[in-house]
């Protein structure tokens, strides 16, 4: 039996250790082979991902040129679709709004003549009583244009015709002033060619809660951005001081440096702030 | 004299060594120019605005918008060490420049009349465009492009334009910018000579 059984394992061992041989070269081949994958994956992560990166932050980017117009499109449709839905929702939202708002500016006026009458007797009080009596206008009528003070938010001094900037003062940091000078320039010439009006210059643009006045001296003209409403005596008042002003610039505007107009137009500027 | 009233308290020693400082910094803003205003001229789509695109923004698209009205541009850019800024405006294109809204054209520095060199209708009148520009402007420096010049080759003969009028212009393409930045920097050098 045990002479059988060695037989049986020679046999064996000489059927099997080609397959045996085999199994190991293709278990080695495979070991090798994913090591050699993790160590290339490593290096391709490293590669890869910066490019991945940045086609996602191009993609990104993109969005709004390829995206954009397809959403806009459809929310288009979407709102014109369900406008009674639309209008359900935003409803409320308003409304809320606008009561607040109006709220809030009723709080304020009235703050604001309380403040008016509590000074009745003040200086300023007679002082309104007097010009009520003398110029007949209502004395409820002078209290409320002394509550809405319109402020002067910027001054540019502008070469006429080619809109040039020669000189500004803002009190905030806008767009670019010198593009701004070129357009408004480019608004006036439109508006003052296309009606043929002779020789007519436009004086003052308005747009909801802000104006611009503009007066016109021979070789440039100045802008000055109002924000609130501006009585007539407030305008004349205003155009005295610009006429003031001209004195100074018209000499040699064109030729001054630009600092130095700057520098006028601030001094201007804080004579309407104090 | 504003500043000597200004230091007459100081004395005399110092009092000039800051007048001639304040002096010499006035001097200096002097030297910087006003903007210079430059207008661009030239038919309709043959590139004004893609080439003010690729000086300002250094971008091109193929997509056409015409140009209603006009468009105001700024470019900062340093000729010879001095930093100089030029307003540009973008009008919309007209075969004649007769045609254009003679209120944007007043007060220029330079223009720049633009043709595209595939469409001949666009430079036909060159000569007479460029002899109004003389009669009405005439102390106004012109700096003349021919655009679209990637299409050299392929659609056009750029030896056709070897003859005059053409020998000035800068051949140039919005498209790939080939001459632009060269173009608008030689006009500026003759606008500041004037």
């Amino acid at each position: 039996m045990a002479k059988q059984e060695d037989k049986l394992q020679i046999l064996r061992d000489i059927l099997l250790t080609d397959d045996r041989l085999i199994a190991d070269a293709i278990n080695q081949r495979v070991e090798t082979i994913t090591k050699q994958f993790e160590e290339e994956q490593e290096k391709l992560t490293g590669k890869i991902d910066p490019v991945i990166e940045e086609r996602l932050q191009q993609f990104i980017k993109d969005i709004p040129a390829t995206l954009g117009p397809t959403i806009t499109e459809t929310l288009k449709t979407q709102v014109e679709n369900s406008q009674d839905l639309v209008v359900e929702a935003l409803y409320p939202i308003l409304g809320k709004m606008i009561k607040r708002y109006i709220s809030n500016e009723f709080a304020k006026l009235s703050e604001g003549i309380n403040k008016k009458m509590n000074n009745a007797f003040s200086f300023n009080g007679f002082k309104r009583k007097l010009k009520s009596t003398f110029t007949g206008t209502k004395e409820g009528d002078l209290i409320l244009s002394e509550l809405e003070n319109p402020i002067v938010n910027e001054i540019f001094a502008i070469q006429k015709g080619s809109g040039i900037l020669l000189g500004n003062y803002s009190a905030s940091e806008t767009v670019d002033k010198d593009m701004l000078s070129g357009m408004l320039t480019a608004i006036k010439s439109f508006v003052e060619d296309a009606f043929k009006g002779g020789n007519q210059s436009l004086e003052s643009i308005q747009y909801e809660l802000y104006s611009i006045h503009i007066q016109n001296f021979h070789s440039y003209y100045i802008a000055v951005v109002i924000s609130g409403h501006y009585s007539k005596s407030y305008e004349s008042d205003m155009e005295d001081k610009l006429y003031k002003v001209s004195r100074k610039l018209s000499s040699g505007i064109n030729n001054m440096p630009r600092e130095e107009v700057d520098a006028i137009l601030k001094s201007l500027f804080k004579e309407w702030e104090s | 004299m504003v500043f000597e009233k200004k230091y007459r308290g100081i004395s005399s020693n110092f009092h000039r060594e800051i007048y001639v400082s304040l002096y010499l910094e006035t001097n200096i803003t002097r030297l910087m120019p006003h903007p210079q205003k430059i207008v661009i001229l030239g038919h309709f789509g043959v590139g004004k605005t893609s080439l003010i695109r690729r000086f300002v923004d250094a971008s091109f698209s193929e997509d056409y918008l015409v140009t209603v009205g006009v468009h105001v541009k700024k470019k900062d850019i340093i000729i010879n060490d001095n930093p100089t800024t030029l307003v540009i405006w973008d009008i919309e294109g007209n075969s004649e420049i007769s045609m254009s809204r003679s209120s944007y054209l007043l007060g220029s520095n330079g223009f720049v009349y633009v043709f595209d060199v595939s469409r001949p209708e666009t430079y036909a009148n060159l000569e007479a465009q460029l002899e109004y520009l003389k009669e009405h402007f005439p102390k106004v420096p012109v700096t003349i492009f021919g655009n679209k010049a990637d299409k050299f080759g392929e659609e056009v003969s750029k030896a056709f334009f070897e003859v005059p009028p053409f020998t000035e212009c800068f051949f140039t393409s919005a498209k790939t910018g080939e001459n632009v930045e060269e173009g608008f920097k030689e006009l500026t050098i003759k606008t500041l000579k004037q």
